[in-house]
């Protein structure tokens, strides 16, 4: 029992050794020249742990000239290390319907702990008028 | 000895659940793709195109800045060269298809099928249409270049892909550059 105890004990060490803690500082300026369009938002959260190392802290919306809709979504790793995760990016006309691309992709992306950043996307054509964005831990291939 | 009876048969279970069948169908879009440091994959095509896109309707589509020689028709490309500075063999058009028909669904940008770099794309409407009606109004070019690093047992791969979308009067109206980096410590990651 003792011998067990220990290799699990050397394990968490090694383990904790690995996962060392990497949190990052910021500095912003005080009162912000931008006026960002904040949207309220729906989300579906099924994983907690990744809603702690991808926590969504704001959701703002921009439209060009040309009506092609930009999205930006800050996100914070609310952990104390680095923390890796994909996220994929869908589309939808006025009538809801998917648009699908030969450029769609999940998206790796990794956050350091404490990490604030901006995920922005750009729709591919004037009909995007609505998206959805989803992410998922790293699946390990 | 008992008391661990439970921990194996839950590692049993656990190992039983996450088992996979030798073959399958997966979605070119999924996260659980293969990724490799030694290579190109896939994934990374898709990833380097679909950011040149994006860069191309932020930074010129979006804007207006995208001017066609045809009033009221979307503006004209034609592929000039696209360069692989890699140890690897691939297809370009890996990346530029993509990038090609994400640009049509803009509804901004037609490419054309007769003129491009190293020969007519589709020699059958070379034939048939006879010489090009119209010049395309701008040309797209590009490089992908490879960097290896190796430290202890990390390796690391980059990607590094570069664009630019030039006038016919020769000068560089969009020019990007993505790099996709990927660290491993072993030639593949995740297996």
């Amino acid at each position: 029992m003792k011998s067990s105890l220990f290799s699990l004990l050397l394990l968490a060490v090694v383990a904790g050794a690995g996962c060392r803690s990497t949190q990052m500082n910021t500095v912003d300026p005080a009162q912000p020249a931008n006026q960002r369009e904040m949207i309220s938002d729906k989300r579906v959260l099924k994983d907690q742990s990744l809603n702690k190392a991808v926590n969504i802290v704001g959701l703002n919306v921009g439209t060009g000239p040309e009506g092609f809709l930009k999205v930006q979504v800050e996100v914070e790793n609310r952990t104390r290390s680095l923390k890796s995760f994909t996220y994929t990016v869908e589309w939808f006309d006025e009538n809801g319907i998917l648009i699908e691309l030969p450029t769609a992709h999940s998206r790796p992306r990794s956050l350091e702990g404490g990490e604030i950043a901006a995920i922005t996307a750009t729709a591919p054509t004037p009909r995007a008028k609505d998206f959805r964005i989803k992410f998922l831990e790293p699946v390990g291939r | 000895m008992k008391p661990l009876l439970v921990p194996v048969t839950v590692a049993v279970l656990l190992l039983a659940g996450c088992s996979s069948p030798k073959a399958t169908y997966v979605e070119a879009d999924s996260s659980r793709l293969v990724t490799t440091v030694e290579g190109i994959n896939l994934q990374d095509f898709a990833q380097a195109a679909d950011a040149m896109t994006a860069s191309l309707i932020d930074n010129l589509i979006n804007p207006g800045l995208l001017k066609s020689g045809v009033p009221n028709e979307p503006a004209l490309l034609a592929i000039s060269r696209i360069l692989n500075n890699t140890g690897q063999q691939f297809d370009t058009d890996l990346l530029i298809k993509k990038i090609r028909v994400a640009l049509l669904r803009t509804g901004k940008v037609q490419t054309s099928t007769t003129i491009a770099f190293g020969g007519v794309e589709d020699p059958l409407v070379a034939d048939l249409g006879g010489p090009p009606k119209r010049n395309p109004d701008y040309t797209l070019s590009g490089k992908i270049i490879e960097d290896r690093t190796k430290a202890g047992n990390v390796r690391q791969s980059s990607y590094i892909f570069q664009l630019s979308l030039s006038s016919l009067n020769g000068i560089a109206v969009w020019e990007d550059e993505r790099t996709i980096v990927k660290q491993g410590s072993r030639a593949t990651v995740g297996f």
